[in-house]
Formats: C-alpha cells, sequence, structure tokens
C-alpha cells in the first residue's frame, strides 16, 4: 500500500520510511509542502502522514488544498504541537487523525491501516473474500482456514484486489499503489505476481479483464 | 525579606498638624499673654496714679472719711484691691491720718512716683505722691500676687477657645486625610485583586488625583513589562518542547528501525541516524542552555574592548569545519574599533554567526569577518558568498527555532541568540546582503552595530 509521507526533517522522514516501509507500505517521502502538493494532484495514495511545520507550504494549507479539490485521501498528521486548539483545527480542517511526536513506529502503522480500513468503508479489520482472509495487522492470508505463504509485493497486490473487490483495477492504478518512486518497476512484473497469486490461491480469485486490468471477484464462480 | 514597619499616613499627618497648630498656638499665646500682662500693668499703675491723685485731692480738701468708705466697698468688688495710707507734715510733724484695715506701715519712705517692695512676705507695688506743698502724702499699693492673677486671667482666656479647639481640629484633620487619601485604597485594592497568573492592567479610565495617577501609571508599565517577559518565556518552554519533540521522534523511529532491521547495513544506517539524532538534540540543548544563560541579571559594565582577538579565536575554533565543507575564512579588521560587550557575550555571538555561515553557505562559499567603524561606533560583519536569505523572509530568521529555507539542518536558534546578545549590550543586529557571487547574486550578511562607548566617542 502506497503511502506519502511529508516531513521536513531528515532524521525522522528517514526513520519513518524505513520503519513504515518495514511494516508492508511502500512510502515515497516528501520533505516540503508545495512538493506534496505537486505528488497529489497528479498520484494517488492510500493514506498521506503529514507533518505540520514544512516548509515552503505548511501542513495545514496543503490539507485545506486537499480537501478543497474534494480528495477523501485519509491524512494522518504529526505534529509536536500538543495545544488543543491545534488538535481541534487539524481535525476541523480534514485530517483523519492525529498524531503527537514522539511516537511509536507500531502505532503509527495501525492507525494507518485503520485509517485505510475506515477510507474503503469495512469497520471490521480482517477482508474476507470467499474462501480468502487476509489480515493487513498480522499480514497473513489464510485460504479456507489454511495459511498461505505470500512475498511481501504479492501480500500488497492481494490487499489491493480484495479490498476493491468486485471492480477493475487498472494496471496503472495497481502499480502506482503498489511502488514508490525508487522501486525500479520491471514490465511485467505485475503479471508474474498475478500468476504467482493465482498458483497459491486458485485461478478463480482475480480475474483479468482484457485490455484494462484485473479483478478479484466475490463470486468466485463466474464464467 | 524584612519587612520595613508601616506607619499610618492619616495617623502622622493629624499628628503632625496637630502638633504644629498646637505649638503655633501656644506661642502666638505666650505673645498675646505678655502684651496682656502689659498692658494689665499699665492698666493697673494708671489705676494706682489715679487713686493716689483723688485721694491726694480729698485730703487736701478734707473730706477724708466718706471717700475711705466708699474705697473700702470698691475695694471688696475690685479683683485687683488697692490698699493706701495718707500722711500729713504739719509743723514739722509728720502724722498718719488714714490707713486701710490690716495694712499698717506701708511705706515710710521719702521716694515718690513707683516703688516695689516686699510688704507682708509679698511683693507690692506701690504709688507715692504728694501735693504742692508736701503737706499731705500718699502711699497706694497693690500686691504683686493680685496683679500677677489677673494677668494670668486675661492669658487663660485666651488659651481656653485654643484647648477646646485642638481636639477639635485634630478630628477634622482625620477626617480630612481619610476622605483625600480615599484614591490610595481604591488602587490598592485594585493592585490586591489583582491575578498574578493573568495579570492585567488597572483600568485608566477611573480619574485619580495628580499624585497619585503616576504611581498607577508606572504600575501599569511594570504589569505590561512582567506580562510582556512572561509570555515571553511561556512562548519559549512551548516553542522549545516543540522543538525537542521532532529529534526525540526521529531517535524512537530510527532506533526501532535499528531493531526491526534484519541486514546489517540497514541496521549500521538506522544506528548512524541515532547518533545524528544525539548530537542534533546535544547541540539544541546547548543552544537552548546558552539562551537561557545570556540573561541581564549576569551583566556587568564591560570596559570597551578590541574585538579582533576574540574574532581570531572564534574563526581558528571554526577553521577545521570550514576545511572539511572546503571553505575559507578570512579577518579584515580596522584598527582601532572597540565594542561595549562582555567577551564571553560577543564570542557566543561571533561563534553563532560563523556557525550559521558555515552551515549555510554551501561548500566552497567564502566566509568573510569584518570589523569597520560605522557612524560613531563600531560594527562587526559576518559575511559569505553563499546562496543569501531573501528579503521578505529576513525578518523572521531572528525568531526563535525559524530555520532558512535550506536543506541544512540547524536548530533555528543562532540568530535569537545574537539578537537577544545584541538587545542586551543595545547593539543593533541587521541582516542584509553578503558578499557577491559569481552569478552577481549575494550570499547573507548579519552585522552588529554597536554605538560608541560613553568616553569614546
Amino acid at each position: 500500500m502506497r503511502i506519502l509521507l511529508v516531513e521536513d526533517d531528515r532524521l525522522l522522514g528517514d526513520g519513518l520510511q524505513a520503519g513504515l516501509t518495514q511494516a508492508g507500505y511502500a512510502v515515497d517521502w516528501l520533505r516540503d509542502g508545495e512538493a506534496a502538493v505537486a505528488a497529489l494532484s497528479t498520484e494517488s495514495f492510500a493514506a498521506v502522514v503529514l507533518d505540520l511545520g514544512l516548509p515552503k507550504r505548511d501542513g495545514w494549507s496543503v490539507l485545506q488544498w486537499l480537501r478543497g479539490r474534494h480528495d477523501a485521501t485519509p491524512v494522518l498528521i504529526l505534529t509536536a504541537r500538543d495545544q488543543l486548539e491545534d488538535k481541534v483545527r487539524g481535525l476541523d480542517l480534514g485530517a483523519d487523525d492525529y498524531v503527537l511526536k514522539p511516537f511509536d513506529l507500531d502505532e503509527i502503522a495501525a492507525r494507518l491501516r485503520a485509517l485505510v480500513r475506515r477510507a474503503h468503508g469495512r469497520p471490521e479489520p480482517v477482508i474476507t473474500v470467499g474462501e480468502i482472509e487476509l489480515n493487513p495487522a498480522a499480514r497473513t492470508v489464510m485460504r479456507a482456514g489454511q495459511a498461505v505463504e505470500l512475498t511481501p509485493r504479492e501480500f500488497d497486490l492481494l490487499h489491493l484486489l480484495l479490498q476493491n473487490a468486485n471492480r477493475v483495477l487498472t494496471r496503472r492504478a495497481l502499480e502506482e499503489q503498489l511502488y514508490t518512486w525508487n522501486d525500479a518497476v520491471d514490465s511485467n512484473a505485475l503479471e508474474v505476481h498475478i500468476h504467482h497469486l493465482r498458483r497459491k490461491l486458485g485461478s478463480e480469485l482475480i480475474r483479468t479483464v482484457r485490455g484494462v486490468g484485473y479483478t478479484a471477484s466475490t463470486a468466485a464462480a463466474l464464467p | 525579606m524584612t519587612v520595613t514597619p508601616s506607619y499610618s499616613l492619616r495617623r502622622r499627618l493629624v499628628w503632625l498638624l496637630t502638633s504644629s497648630v498646637a505649638a503655633i498656638w501656644v506661642l502666638s499665646t505666650l505673645v498675646v499673654y505678655q502684651r496682656a500682662h502689659r498692658e494689665a500693668d499699665e492698666l493697673l499703675d494708671s489705676q494706682l496714679t489715679q487713686v493716689a491723685e483723688t485721694l491726694l485731692a480729698i485730703v487736701a480738701g478734707g473730706e477724708v472719711d466718706h471717700f475711705v468708705k466708699e474705697l473700702h466697698e470698691n475695694a471688696r468688688r475690685d479683683p485687683v484691691p488697692i490698699t493706701f495710707e495718707v500722711w500729713r507734715t504739719h509743723d514739722g510733724r509728720t502724722e498718719r491720718l488714714v490707713t486701710s484695715p490690716g495694712h499698717a506701715e506701708l511705706q515710710t519712705g521719702t521716694t515718690l512716683g513707683f516703688s516695689e517692695h516686699p510688704h507682708h512676705g509679698t511683693n507690692w507695688r506701690f504709688y507715692a505722691a504728694q501735693d504742692s506743698e508736701a503737706e499731705y502724702r500718699v502711699v497706694v499699693g497693690q500686691a504683686h500676687a493680685s496683679r500677677e492673677r489677673l494677668a494670668r486671667e486675661v492669658g487663660l482666656s485666651l488659651l481656653r477657645p485654643a484647648a477646646l479647639a485642638l481636639p477639635l481640629m485634630a478630628l477634622t484633620v482625620w477626617w480630612v486625610v481619610g476622605r483625600t487619601l480615599r484614591p490610595v485604597d481604591v488602587v490598592a485594592r485594585q493592585v490586591g485583586a489583582l491575578d498574578a497568573q493573568a495579570l492585567a492592567p488597572l483600568d485608566e479610565s477611573d480619574p485619580l488625583p495628580a499624585e497619585i495617577a503616576p504611581l498607577r501609571t508606572a504600575l501599569n508599565a511594570l504589569v505590561r513589562r512582567v506580562t510582556e517577559a512572561f509570555d515571553n518565556e511561556r512562548r519559549f518552554t512551548a516553542d522549545a518542547a516543540h522543538e525537542l519533540r521532532t529529534p526525540l521522534a526521529a531517535l524512537k523511529v530510527q532506533a526501532q528501525v535499528a531493531l526491526r532491521t534484519q541486514t546489517a547495513e540497514g541496521r549500521q544506517h538506522a544506528l548512524l541516524q541515532v547518533m545524528a539524532g544525539v548530537d542534533r538534540m546535544t547541540h539544541l540543548v546547548e543552544q537552548l542552555l546558552t539562551l537561557a544563560r545570556v540573561d541581564p541579571a549576569n551583566q556587568t559594565k564591560p570596559p570597551p574592548l578590541d574585538p579582533a582577538d576574540i574574532i581570531a579565536s572564534v574563526c581558528a575554533e571554526s577553521l577545521p569545519q570550514a576545511e572539511l565543507q572546503k571553505q575559507s575564512l578570512s579577518v579584515d579588521v580596522a584598527p582601532g574599533c572597540t565594542v561595549v560587550v562582555t567577551a564571553a557575550w560577543l564570542q557566543i555571538a561571533l561563534r553563532n554567526l560563523v556557525d550559521n555561515a558555515l552551515r549555510y553557505a554551501g561548500e566552497g562559499a567564502h566566509i568573510q569577518v569584518r570589523v569597520a567603524a560605522s557612524g560613531a561606533g563600531c560594527s562587526i560583519t559576518v559575511a559569505d558568498d553563499g546562496p543569501g536569505v531573501a528579503p521578505a523572509l529576513r525578518p523572521q530568521l531572528g525568531a526563535r527555532f525559524v530555520r532558512g529555507e535550506v536543506e541544512e539542518e540547524g536548530c533555528g536558534l543562532g540568530l535569537s541568540i545574537v539578537s537577544r546578545i545584541a538587545a542586551l549590550c543595545h547593539a543593533r543586529l541587521e541582516l542584509g546582503d553578503g558578499l557577491p557571487r559569481a552569478d552577481g547574486g549575494h550570499g547573507f550578511a548579519a552585522t552588529l552595530h554597536f554605538s560608541a562607548a560613553p568616553g569614546h566617542a
């Protein structure tokens, strides 16, 4: 799942990128508000982790801009300001969550999962499609009660497909959500991952829509 | 803390006013008493003369008995009774014709006119007169004590109203002073009601007497200064806490990443980041402590000093870092320039300015420290040929925790420290264009303008 991290502090940004990557996210890290606006206007992210004190354009302004264009991407605010009015202002401007520095990596990861889950309108933490159960927190997948071993990339791809079950995801959308700018993407890497997933989970789950993309179907018996 | 015993202005005023008025009263009464005494004397003397002359005329006319009886009658009513004797000298014989009862042998002397001598053990005043033929001789006298009593009574009659008026006046003064001092009570109550946590100036719309108004004005000025200092400290604490949180968050996250990273290379990277974070926090804490140490309380009146040595030592300290970043440092000191500043503070200020230049001017930059005469005083400039700072952004730079828009990370306190030192030694910090760059632009320069040292104009 691709996350946009906007944090001007080099040490903190570096640590968060490393930590969230370990937690299974594809993290793109930007260090100022202008760059964040530029990135958000052209690409989509599963969530944004936004620091408030940013050079060029502060976090408030980025958040206001984002909500102003009706972009519902979940935003988690990182801040060192613990004043209540700051918190209220952040949430009122459309932030989805608010974390005070210093924080725990696990907490950030968990809050991000919750944000993404809520953004897809799912109250329960485990995604179930047919006989497949995917647990984003534990990063585990069960097929008919049996654990299935997936690589991180396969897991993320499956997560995306199941999250958007019954919807067709284009190749481009999938790649955008899976890879950061730093990842070298092989042109047929996606096909390879889909192939592996089908082998591990059964060929009925993921369907190819020719010329468009892929979809995970709950009615696995469809022709 | 010792408390000076307080006194009541009211009691003091009442006491001072009443006692001084009483003193003046007593003095003037004494003067009046003296005059009354003299007047009474003159009056009684003329009475004595008159009685003696009348007596003499009557005696010479032969109508003595009737007059003597009348005189006795009068003497009983008179506050100062007159005693008398009449003598007749006829054919070489002197005989006493009349005498007031109980007062024989008033005088046998020959002096005419006024005289004083004892009689019956007390002092008396006499007047003697005789007719032209020296046949009849009259002596009249009055006891001094009686005369004194009369004078005293006159005096006392003057003092008596004063004795009554004084307490009345004390009461009036008490009341008037109380009324006049009421505004003081009002101000005292207002000051007493001030909340130390939320100081607010006293309401200046109430009219106050000219004597007390300056007190309220001064108090309000103090309240404003204290509030400002208090707000400043509170903001500083909040800012400092805020500034400490980000590096702490970075440390924690990097440490967690190090713990979870499987590869030795990744762990190494995270641990190096932890070290860098600790270094940064150390720098931040040191700068905070420096800022706290630059306190007006520690200020003593420094003598004017030649900044050359301090500049040399600051540059020497910074040289290794400059070389590491391929930067060059030069010093240009005009001779004879002195500045009035505590040596340690100048060192802190210059170290911060040079440190900023090294940090933000970029690799290969040139940094110049220049001392020049400016106006009546002297200025010290640290200039570089780095990227510079846009004029619009310069005013914010002196604020605490504001960093320039650059990749380099400082803690944003350097210029705050410099401007605080500048404010404390009455110098002016000016941020402007630095050295010219090859591309036609200018780097950044910070100049400290010191005013002329007193006596060194």
